[in-house]
């Protein structure tokens, strides 16, 4: 782990600037303005859960809503709907917690090829992944009103998942949803302030990939998910 | 009338009239409607005769020292002036910009400031200093009004036209497309890259067209010049109006 | 390929522009659609002033305190893991690169979209260094393809037509199928999908990087920088020095600012924050990271009256409303960077020799100003562009100083602006038919090629007045 050419650079920004390096010190001032905390400031968790739905229209993205019996059915209703035969999900505590573990037996028992990301798999997890057809996660902190689902890909949450298999789904417990980015890195920020280690990629996922690029006509799918789908779970 | 007529007796506003160079020599009929216009709205009105230029053609150009020799002889020009009036948003315009041309400058950063302080595009005197809203004109016919782009977005001044034309009685107003577009003139711009300045008046010549309107309407006599010109080029009639010659018609 | 992107004169590339009608729908259609999205949210907020004036106290504390802010970033890097390197020149940052790529033996290079890169000419640099570079961003793809250059900084194949995309991927890649989009962006996905899982390195730009934790982020709506970032063991991020936010929560109102202004939507499909090598237990991401900062000529600009020049987030909603761009297109600037902010930064970065007419490709309507998320006063640096070309740089056309000159002395004199005002009816009148001059003298000339202008009136206001 190496720093290269840092002084010479830097010494001559602060010369730019008129002023000797700035090593320490430096506070971030208070803004004059935050509009950003304005947005859906007093909404309650259920008007949230309508901003999302509402939203999800905008970004091509299945919606709907359930409780913790609900679950199962509403994820083999998509899986379904998007032709899964393989499918690669996030491992974790939350698998237990959401009853996943037994619908993921069941389904193995039917003949569906299943895969829980786990770290002693290495290797094996991103080569499942890239030929699955869904990829299934929880949102860790979710957007209202950008339709976004966030992500901490770590050991359990492999960043593969939810972007190499053909089709996506995202578990979204409804205690996540917050109103906006705003809330997301707040709280990552305080994160970091308390020492704890900033998750090494933090994904923010708005729906199925998509590109404008040809003569501006939008293509859903271009190098991840052509299908996104979204299931709120009551988890109060 | 009558609101009109009281507003004289207790407030006489004098007035120095700001022609721009522009309308002094090709339109000058655009002056004597803004005369007749501030005077019918009580206001004392002056020409000081010592004004030039306001600068801009020189400044936009990147010939600062030349356009500071047109702007301190405008500063002299309306020492003395109360309010400083022009129709004109783009020339009005620069008058504003002085302070910053003419920053840390010891002898003429305080009358800079000063000129800048007093100088009204004409619809924005009488809507934000008159504060009037009808000038109690009529004028018959289809119109469509080109928002141009010194006026809006160097002046700001955006709702001021548009406040006294809704006002003026007949007057068929028509929504130009993409009206916030620049029609291509930009001062030397039409001269140095005439090319592109050409594509530009054409797609404007042609978002009028679309309108069907028989008039052009604008508060800045080069944009019409420009959009006009390019559609008598083309055989489209449409007549082109300063916006005082609407507010002024009875 | 470097930021000069053409040897050819301005006014041939000019002409080039005006004469590509189907480049020039293209465009206008673009700009159309990019410019009701960014209305449409920045009207939804309702406070879309208070937003700009954030990312504007944002963007000035930052640059004000950049050393402070590149060293801490640079800090966190390392503590995560990854390397940094602070590259003064084009050349230093490519030769770092060069030798990730020999040390790492890589045969193949994967990248996603990035301004700097093409800025550098870092596909070139990789090509030298004896791997394959491959381009991940469908229009990025596109161009490579077809040996082009990037006309827009957020849609770079803007110029392009489905049937020369279909031509394209026919002659280069063996493509049988129609001219469909979606069928095109199939084909994309397919082809680009083994680049992925072949490519030895991944390399991206940056958009935003924290420094408060050294997390790096991109927006993407593809999700090409995710792929770069999560399959090849070895990952490179070049950065212009400018792209660091102090902390997480300057990072989410840039982003905002970024996606609403750049295509008009809350957020993009994929924003991406990545911090060193993959941690313990993690099998994806990379194994080894490399930060590359570069300053490629910034640093002059910074503490120069053309400071907050190095706000740009690159949204290009200065040039997606600029009425030039439409009709000239992105090539007829010369310059990977086009349009108002391209004219502004580009003679700055490259020096005003190759690019003097940029500044003046502009009429100055300010509708970049008005739409910049971060209050870049780009007409007024356009204008003090101008300043230094005639003032200071003395590159002016001798006949348009003495026309100035001249201007001076009559703005300076009521009596000489009297004199001639009054002289210049009878002078245009051999010139003109009822009234009207269809073929005018001198700079009159330019004019009338493309319109009509009016004889001067029979009597100046001025005379007018005195009279009444």
């Amino acid at each position: 782990m190496t720093i290269k050419n840092r002084d010479s650079f830097l010494d001559n920004l602060a010369g730019q600037l008129g002023r000797k390096r700035n090593t320490k010190g430096v506070e971030r001032p208070k803004w004059s303005i935050n509009p950003q905390h304005r947005v859906l400031k007093d909404a309650t968790q259920d008007e949230l859960v309508e901003v999302l739905e509402t939203q999800c229209k905008e970004i091509h993205t299945d919606f709907i809503s359930t409780d913790k019996k609900g679950l199962a059915d509403a994820l083999e209703e998509f899986i379904d709907k998007y032709h899964g035969k393989s499918i690669v999900s996030a491992g974790g505590p939350r698998i237990n917690e959401f009853g996943l573990a037994q619908l993921y037996e069941k389904m193995a028992a039917d003949g569906k090829d299943i895969h829980l990301w786990d770290e002693e798999k290495g290797e094996e997890n991103k080569v499942f992944a890239e030929h699955a057809d869904i990829g299934i996660t929880f949102s860790d902190i979710t957007l209202a009103e950008s339709g976004t689902v966030t992500l901490f890909n770590d050991k359990y949450n492999g960043r593969s998942i939810s972007l190499l298999p053909q089709s996506y789904i995202a578990i979204i417990p409804k205690s996540t949803i917050v109103p906006r980015m705003t809330q997301a890195t707040e709280k990552i920020h305080q994160q970091h302030q308390n020492g704890q280690l900033v998750s090494s990629c933090v994904s923010f996922v708005t729906g199925p990939s998509n590109s404008a690029d040809i003569e501006m006509k939008l293509i859903v799918g271009v190098h991840g998910p052509v299908a996104a789908s979204y299931v709120v779970v009551e988890d109060a | 009338m009558t609101c009109f007529l009281m507003f004289m007796e207790v407030n006489v506003l004098k007035v120095s009239f700001f022609i721009t160079c522009m309308c002094d020599i090709i339109t000058p009929e655009v002056g004597k409607h803004a005369v007749e216009l501030l005077e019918r709205l009580g206001c004392e009105v002056d020409f000081p005769v010592a004004q030039t230029c306001c600068g801009q053609p020189a400044f936009n150009s990147g010939y600062l020292e030349d356009a500071k020799e047109s702007m301190k002889q405008m500063m002299r020009a309306f020492k003395d002036s109360e309010y400083v009036v022009g129709p004109s948003g783009s020339c009005v315009g620069m008058l504003r910009e002085y302070p910053k041309v003419f920053k840390d400058d010891p002898e003429w950063e305080q009358p800079a400031k000063e000129l800048a302080a007093k100088a009204y595009e004409l619809t924005q005197f009488i809507v934000d200093v008159l504060d009037v809203e009808d000038v109690g004109a009529r004028f018959h016919g289809r119109v469509t009004y080109h928002p141009s782009c010194h006026m809006t977005r160097i002046l700001g001044v955006k709702e001021a036209p548009l406040k006294l034309l809704k006002n003026v009685k007949d007057l068929n107003l028509i929504e130009l497309p993409i009206k916030e577009d620049c029609c291509g003139f930009g001062g030397t711009f039409a001269v140095k890259n005439s090319i592109i300045s050409g594509e530009m008046v054409k797609e404007k010549s042609k978002h009028v067209s679309e309108t069907r309107a028989e008039y052009l309407v604008g508060g800045d006599m080069a944009c019409l010049l420009n959009i006009g010109g390019r559609m008598q080029r083309e055989g489209k009639y449409v007549e082109i109006k300063h916006i005082v010659e609407i507010l002024n018609s009875h | 390929m470097g930021i000069k992107i053409s040897y050819k004169p301005y006014n041939e590339r000019v002409k080039e522009g005006v004469d590509n009608s189907f480049m020039q729908q293209a465009v206008a259609s673009a700009q159309g659609r990019f410019r009701s999205g960014r209305q449409n949210r920045a009207d939804e907020l309702g406070d879309w002033e208070d937003w700009r004036t954030l990312g504007e106290e944002i963007r000035t504390h930052t640059l004000q305190n950049i050393d402070y802010y590149l060293q801490e970033l640079s800090e966190n890097v390392v503590k995560r893991g990854g390397n940094v390197f602070f590259a003064e020149t084009k050349e230093e940052a490519n030769a770092y690169i060069q030798e990730v790529v020999r040390k790492k033996n890589a045969k193949k290079v994967v990248k996603s979209k990035s301004m700097v890169t093409e800025e550098i000419g870092m596909n070139e640099a990789i090509e030298a260094a004896g791997a394959e570079i491959v381009e991940s961003d469908l229009g990025e793809w596109i161009l490579q393809l077809d040996n082009d250059p990037p006309s827009h900084i957020v849609a770079p194949s803007i110029h392009k037509n489905k049937e020369q995309i279909q031509k394209t991927f026919a002659e280069k890649k063996g493509y049988t199928g129609t001219d469909k989009p979606e069928e095109l962006g199939l084909f994309a996905r397919e082809q680009l999908r083994e680049e992925f899982l072949d490519a030895d390195i991944g390399i991206t730009g940056c958009n935003f990087a924290v420094a408060e934790s050294g997390a790096v982020t991109f927006v993407t709506n593809e999700g090409n920088a995710r792929m770069v970032t999560s399959l090849p063991d070895t990952q490179i991020t070049v950065m212009g020095l400018e792209r660091v936010v102090p902390t997480w929560e300057e990072l989410d109102v840039l982003v905002s600012l970024l996606t609403r202004a750049a295509v008009g939507q809350k957020l993009t499909s994929y924003v991406t924050s990545i911090t060193g090598t993959r941690l313990e237990g993690e099998t994806d991401g990379p194994e080894e990271y490399h930060l590359v900062i570069v300053d490629n000529g910034r640093s002059k600009i910074l503490g120069s009256e053309f400071q907050s020049a190095l706000h740009c987030i690159r949204c290009a909603a200065c040039i997606n409303v600029c009425p030039v761009y439409r009709h000239v297109g992105g090539h007829a600037y010369g310059s990977i960077y086009p349009g108002p902010i391209g004219a502004v930064l580009t003679p700055l970065l490259d020096g005003y020799e190759d690019h003097k007419e940029l500044p003046y490709a502009s009429s100055l309507c300010g509708a970049c100003t008005e739409v910049c998320p971060v209050k870049i006063p780009l007409h007024e640096q356009l204008i003090r562009h101008r300043q230094i070309i005639v003032e200071d740089e003395g590159m002016s056309p001798v006949s348009e100083r003495i026309a100035m000159k001249g201007f001076a002395k009559w703005g300076a004199s009521p009596a000489a602006y009297k004199m001639s005002a009054a002289a210049a009816r009878p002078a245009l009148k051999p010139f003109s038919r009822h009234e009207t001059i269809k073929n005018g003298p001198g700079p009159l000339k330019d004019w009338t090629v493309n319109r009509d202008f009016p004889l001067p009136a029979k009597q100046t206001f001025r005379s007018w007045f005195q009279k009444r």
